[in-house]
C-alpha cells in the first residue's frame, strides 16, 4: 500500500530524513518510535505535503501514485490522513460544515454523491459516540477554544468520519491524560480494519500498550536502524533511545 | 453642461461643488425660516470648506480624484426633473425575499411611496419620507433635524445640508418599540437621458436621514446601498440619530452598490443616558466609498458598540473614519473593524477615541485587524487613543496579516482545495462581525454576498 524508498528530506539547509525505508501493508498498524529530532514529525509531513520541506531524492508510492507529486488535497483525497500532533485551531470555521466540505470533496474525487444532510447528521452522531464527545462539539468552530484532550479526540473523530486507507497519528498520546489516552486508543482501534493501514508515530512506549503494532520501526538521525515486532517497543521502553547514537553513528 | 465639466472645473474647487448643489431657492421647506437658515449658513460652509487638500489629515488616504473626475451633478437640477424612476420590476430584484421588515425606498435619494412599504406601525412611531413630514408637520423637525450633524468640519455633510430636499424620518416617542425592522434601501441610478435624447451628467444624490427615539424606545434599522449598474452614480448621504434615555438602537449598514457606484456617508449619533448603539457597517460594493462615523455622549452610563466588515478588490477604495468622543464619565465603546482586501483593492481605517479630562471610567476597546489576500493589496490603519483622563480602561489594536500556513494546510490535509480552503478561513475571519447582523434573513443575504465576492477574488 504504501512504500517509502531512500527518502531525504531537507528543512533549509539541514537534512532531517537522510534515506528513509518503509513497507507498509493493507491492515498493517506500523510504530515508528525514535527520540526528539529524529525526524519522526517531518516524515509525517512530508507524507501529508506539507510545504517547508525539500524532498532531494528517494520515492514514495502509495497505492500505484507518486505520492510526492500530489498536492495535500489529493492526497487526502486518495485516502491518506494526517491526525496532527498539534491540531490547528480555525476561528469562525465550524466543525460541520469544515466535516461536510472535506467529507464531500473526499467522496466527489471517488466519483460517489454528496451526502445528503439527514445521512451525514447520522454518520456524525454515530461517530461521535465512539469517541465520548459531546454534540455541541459540532457547533463549536474547528478546534477552536478545545481542551488538548478535546482537540486529540477531534483528530480521531475526523479520522472515523472521513474513513481514510492509511492514517498517520503524528504523536497522537502527547498531552493526553491516561483516560483521554484510553479514549483515543479505542477510537483508533475501532477503526482498525484490513483495509486500512496505520503509521503510528510516538515517542513513548505506552500508547503501544493500547493500540497494538504489528511493526515497530526506530528512527534515528533520520533513517530507520532497527525493525522488529512489538516486542521491540518494550526493548526500547527498558533501555530508553541512548544506545541508538552508537548504532546510528 | 456636459459631463465634462466636473473634470474641467477642478482648477476652480468651489464651482466644482457649485454642480453639486441644487439651485438656490428650489428646496422643500423654502417657507420654513429655521431651515431655510440652516440651508444658507450650509452652502457659506461649503464655499469655505472647498474641495479638501489631499494634505489634509482626513483625506491624506484616499484621493479624491476619481470623485471628482466624474462631473456629478445634483439630482433634478440637469434634468429638471425629480429623477429617473425605477420600475417595480427593477426593484424586485434588489429586494431580500425572506427580509419582513417596513420599507421605505429612496430612489437617488429621494422618497418613493410606490414603491415603499410601511406596513402598519406600532403606536408611537412614525416613519415618512423628509419631504413630506416637513409638509404635514414641519414643528416635530424643528430643533431635530440637522441639530446632530450641525455644520461639522465635513464639506460632504454640508453639501448634504445645503441641498437638503428628501429622505426618511422615523420619530419614536418614550416607550416605543419597533417589533420588525425599518428597511431603508437606497437606489443610486446612473444618469438618464433628456427629451432630445442627450446624455445627462451623472447624478448625486444628497439624501438625509433623521432617526429620532425617544427615551426607552426600541429600534432596529437596516439601511442598504444598492443599485442596477450601468454608469456612475453617486450617493452623499446624511443620518442623523437621536437616541433618548435607555433608548437602544440596532443599525445595520450594507453598501453593497455597483461597480461604478460612488458613495459618502456620514453618521451622526448623539446618545442619551443609559442608551445603547449597535452599529455594524458593512462595506461590499462600490467603486469609491467613504463612511464617516461620528458619535457623541449627552448622558452617562452610555454604551456604543461600532463594528464593521470591509472587503475590498480591484478597482474598489473603502474607506472608515470614526471618530467617537467620549466627553462625560461612565460610557463604553466598542469599536471592531475587520477587512479583507484582494486584488488591488484598498482600503482605509482611521478612528480615533477621544477621552476628555472630565470623562473618568470611560471604557473603550477598538480593533482593526485586516486580511491581505494579494500582494497589490494595501490597507492604510491608523487607531488612535486620546486620552486627557486618568482614570480609565482603554485599548486599541490593530494587525495587517495573510492567511496562517498553517490553517490553510490543515484543511487541505483534509481533502479541501486550496481555494475553498482559503474562501472558508475569510468567511470564518469574517463570521465574527456577519454573526452580530440580525435578522436570520439579512446574516445569510450578506454571508452569501461575501461568499459570491470570495469566489471572484483571484485567491
Amino acid at each position: 500500500m504504501l512504500s517509502v524508498k531512500g527518502l531525504r528530506a531537507n528543512v533549509g539547509e539541514n537534512e532531517i530524513l537522510t534515506g528513509l525505508d518503509l513497507e507498509v501493508g493493507p491492515g498493517e498498524v506500523h510504530a515508528i518510535m525514535g527520540p526528539n529530532g529524529s525526524g519522526k514529525s517531518t516524515f509525517a509531513h512530508v507524507l501529508s505535503g506539507r510545504e517547508g520541506y525539500e524532498v532531494t531524492s528517494g520515492s514514495v508510492q502509495f497505492d500505484g501514485h507518486d505520492l510526492l507529486e500530489l498536492e495535500p488535497e489529493e492526497r487526502a483525497r486518495l485516502g491518506l490522513f494526517l491526525a496532527f500532533q498539534y491540531p490547528v485551531e480555525l476561528p469562525g470555521v465550524n466543525n460541520t460544515y469544515f466535516l461536510k466540505a472535506a467529507l464531500n470533496a473526499i467522496r466527489k474525487s471517488r466519483g460517489e454523491s454528496e451526502l445528503d444532510a439527514v445521512s451525514f447528521m447520522r454518520l456524525m452522531k454515530e461517530r461521535l459516540k465512539v469517541l465520548h464527545l459531546d454534540d455541541s462539539l459540532l457547533k463549536r468552530p474547528v478546534n477552536f477554544g478545545f481542551s488538548g484532550g478535546e482537540k486529540k479526540r477531534n483528530e480521531i473523530f475526523q479520522m472515523a468520519m472521513l474513513e481514510p486507507r492509511l492514517a498517520i497519528l503524528d504523536e497522537t498520546d502527547s498531552g493526553l491524560d491516561i483516560d483521554a489516552l484510553r479514549i483515543v486508543a479505542d477510537g483508533v482501534n475501532a477503526l482498525r480494519d484490513p483495509a486500512r493501514s496505520m503509521i503510528v508515530v510516538t515517542h513513548y512506549q505506552r500508547l503501544l500498550d493500547y493500540i497494538e503494532p504489528d511493526h515497530v520501526h526506530v528512527l534515528a538521525r533520520g533513517r530507520i536502524i532497527r525493525s522488529g515486532g512489538k516486542e521491540l517497543a518494550l526493548e526500547l521502553e527498558e533501555r530508553g533511545y541512548g544506545w541508538i547514537d552508537e548504532v546510528a553513528a | 453642461m456636459t459631463p465634462g465639466k466636473g473634470a474641467q472645473g477642478q482648477g476652480s474647487p468651489a464651482a466644482l461643488f457649485q454642480d453639486w448643489l441644487p439651485a438656490a431657492g428650489r428646496s422643500t421647506g423654502q417657507s420654513l425660516p429655521w431651515l431655510a437658515a440652516q440651508r444658507v449658513q450650509a452652502r457659506a460652509r461649503v464655499r469655505e470648506l472647498g474641495v479638501p487638500s489631499p494634505k489634509s489629515e482626513g483625506w491624506r488616504y484616499s484621493s479624491l480624484s476619481p470623485l471628482l473626475e466624474q462631473g456629478f451633478r445634483a439630482v433634478g437640477e440637469a434634468s429638471g426633473e425629480a429623477g429617473s424612476a425605477l420600475d417595480p420590476g427593477a426593484l424586485q430584484t434588489l429586494l431580500i425575499p425572506e427580509l419582513r421588515s417596513h420599507r421605505v425606498v429612496l430612489v437617488n435619494g429621494r422618497f418613493d411611496a410606490a414603491l415603499s412599504a410601511l406596513g402598519t406601525l406600532p403606536r408611537g412611531v412614525r416613519i415618512g419620507g423628509l419631504r413630506d413630514s416637513l409638509a404635514r408637520d414641519p414643528d416635530a423637525l424643528e430643533g431635530l433635524l440637522t441639530s446632530v450633524a450641525g455644520d461639522g468640519s465635513h464639506v460632504f455633510t454640508a453639501i448634504n445640508t445645503a441641498s437638503l430636499d428628501d429622505g426618511v424620518v422615523l420619530l419614536m416617542e418614550r416607550g416605543a418599540l419597533l417589533e420588525e425592522p425599518l428597511e431603508v434601501i437606497h437606489v443610486a441610478l446612473p444618469a438618464s437621458a433628456d427629451a432630445r435624447g442627450h446624455e445627462l451628467a451623472p447624478p448625486v444624490a444628497h439624501p438625509r436621514l433623521l432617526f429620532s427615539l425617544g427615551d426607552g424606545a426600541q429600534a432596529e434599522i437596516i439601511e442598504r446601498y444598492v443599485g442596477p449598474g450601468g454608469g456612475p452614480s453617486c450617493t452623499n448621504a446624511v443620518v442623523e440619530i437621536a437616541l433618548g434615555r435607555g433608548a437602544l438602537l440596532r443599525h445595520r449598514r450594507i453598501q453593497d452598490e455597483h461597480a461604478d457606484g460612488f458613495h459618502l456617508s456620514g453618521v451622526y449619533l448623539s446618545q442619551g443616558a443609559d442608551s445603547r448603539y449597535e452599529g455594524i457597517n458593512i462595506g461590499l460594493g462600490g467603486r469609491w466609498a467613504r463612511t464617516d462615523l461620528v458619535m457623541r455622549f449627552t448622558g452617562e452610563h452610555a454604551e456604543c458598540d461600532l463594528r464593521g466588515l470591509y472587503l475590498a478588490g480591484d478597482r474598489q477604495l473603502l474607506d472608515y473614519h470614526l471618530d467617537v468622543h467620549h466627553g462625560l464619565p461612565h460610557c463604553a465603546s466598542r469599536e471592531n473593524f475587520k477587512g479583507i482586501l484582494f486584488g488591488k483593492g484598498r482600503a482605509v481605517f482611521d478612528g480615533l477615541v477621544y477621552v476628555a479630562p472630565d470623562a473618568q471610567k470611560t471604557d473603550a476597546a477598538m480593533s482593526n485587524r485586516n486580511l491581505i489576500l494579494s500582494p497589490n493589496a494595501e490597507v492604510d490603519t491608523k487607531p488612535q487613543l486620546e486620552i486627557y483622563a486618568d482614570d480609565v480602561k482603554c485599548s486599541h489594536g490593530t494587525t495587517v496579516g495573510q492567511i496562517e500556513p498553517e490553517m490553510l494546510f490543515y484543511l487541505r490535509s483534509r481533502g479541501i482545495s486550496a481555494g475553498l480552503a482559503r474562501r472558508m478561513l475569510c468567511l470564518g475571519f469574517a463570521g465574527e462581525i456577519i454573526d452580530g447582523l440580525g435578522p436570520a434573513a439579512l446574516r445569510e443575504h450578506v454571508t452569501e454576498q461575501v461568499g459570491a465576492r470570495l469566489e471572484q477574488a483571484p485567491l
